[in-house]
């Protein structure tokens, strides 16, 4: 019976281990490497370039420099940061393509939104919602973008979106709070969202301290 | 002191506390100030708001896969180095570069050399030979050549016949015709 062909995060081994394994020339190591962060690293090149070819040459580039760069690799406990860093730089410094036309993250979603449950009706809304807040953080500038969507759509915590950007942690909060305000401001126009528009700090000194409906989303430890 | 400090310290904070930058007793001590801080329970519930609907937003961003394959890094890569081979086993490419390099350099040289005309001025006179005098006075046997020679002569030595001939004019010599005196040494062999 043949054997069948091992998952693509079947191998449990960490980056520090793999890095290893792929130094002394075991292809199947990197494999695995490649397996892990190919999406990962697709999704943030597609969300900088908005072009989904674009953003699998990045993922071919980065790996390939990652290869090369094997020799002197460190990875502390993670090689996710030193890979974005990589994919960063390499999908800032890819010059837009001649007649292609760029579209906007909403459209870089394409069709993976699907929901059966929903009626039409909700999932227009939803829809509508998704496009107006991602034209909003498209009209970010490209540091605090960068910071919105390495934390909500790559998931990485701040510390390692300081490691991507190299800067400092605290220079990414104050990007990220930036950068809520920023959507804060421009979102306060859509009531369905439930964000108020922004209060004269005057009055809101003045006003009544009301009790915080909204809870901390609470991470799974 | 800030400048142009205006709003509570800990507004920064809930942003950051909903991003998930804080520990847990850091967190909690957000939240217990929001709750005497107007400022702060605004900013919090909306940043609350904003965390939900930007990871609504992102979430079929974050479900794009690509189907790349771990080859296309590979052949970006190129071909595989090949595997270093001893010292003693390369010496013998190392010789056959040099022949190579040696005789490239060789018909390089030749190329040159042989392209490149000595100057004129350079030419050392050849010395007096009388057996290239003699050879070089001895007409030639063909016809054309002979006559070609004869006419290069010097008229002292061709018997200066030559310029007594003229062409007739009106059907008669314009002057009188003179036997022509062939030099006996210059008559062909």
């Amino acid at each position: 019976m043949k054997a069948a062909k091992p998952a693509a995060n079947a191998d449990q081994r960490g980056d520090r281990e793999l890095v290893y394994a792929a130094r002394d020339g075991n292809m199947p190591a990197f494999d695995a490497l490649f397996y892990r962060y190919r999406d990962g690293i697709f999704r943030l090149g597609l969300a900088i370039t908005k072009d989904p070819s674009a953003a699998e040459e990045i993922v071919v580039d980065t790996f390939a420099r990652a290869h090369r760069a094997l020799a002197r690799l460190e990875p502390d406990d993670s090689l996710r940061p030193w890979l974005y860093r990589v994919a960063v730089n390499l999908s800032y410094n890819r010059r837009p393509r001649k007649n292609v036309v760029l579209s906007s993250l909403d459209d870089a979603a394409g069709d993976t939104f699907a929901n059966d449950e929903a009626s039409p009706s909700l999932l227009a809304e939803q829809a509508e919602l998704r496009r107006i807040i991602l034209e909003t953080v498209d009209a970010l500038s490209p540091k605090h973008r960068l910071v919105v969507v390495l934390h909500y759509m790559n998931g990485l915590n701040l510390a390692e979106i300081a490691q991507v950007v190299d800067c400092p942690v605290g220079t990414v909060k104050s990007r990220l709070h930036y950068a809520l305000r920023r959507l804060r401001t421009h979102l306060a126009a859509h009531p369905e969202l439930g964000i108020e528009p922004s209060r004269p700090l005057l009055a809101t000194g003045l006003r009544a301290v009301q009790p915080i409906t909204a809870h901390l989303p609470v991470e799974d430890q | 002191m800030r400048l142009f400090g205006r709003g509570c310290s800990f507004v920064e904070r809930t942003t950051t506390a909903v991003a998930g930058g804080l520990s847990s007793w850091e967190r909690s001590d957000v939240e217990k100030h929001a709750s005497a801080c107007a400022e702060c329970a605004d900013a919090l519930r909306d940043a609350v708001a904003i965390d939900v609907a930007l990871t609504r937003a992102f979430a079929p961003l974050r479900s794009r896969r690509t189907m790349l394959a771990p080859g296309r890094v590979r052949v970006a890569l190129g071909p595989a180095p090949e595997e270093r081979s001893s010292r003693w086993l390369r010496a013998p490419a190392v010789f056959a570069r040099l022949a190579e390099v040696s005789v490239a350099l060789g018909v390089v040289l030749f190329a040159v050399s042989t392209s490149v005309e000595a100057p004129s001025g350079a030419v050392a006179p050849q010395p007096h030979s009388v057996i290239r005098e003699y050879f070089r006075s001895q007409p030639p046997t063909e016809d054309i050549d002979y006559f070609r020679w004869l006419r290069l002569q010097p008229a002292e030595r061709a018997g200066a016949a030559v310029d007594l001939v003229r062409l007739p004019v009106g059907g008669r010599f314009d002057v009188e015709q003179v036997e022509t005196v062939i030099n006996p040494t210059s008559t062909p062999r």
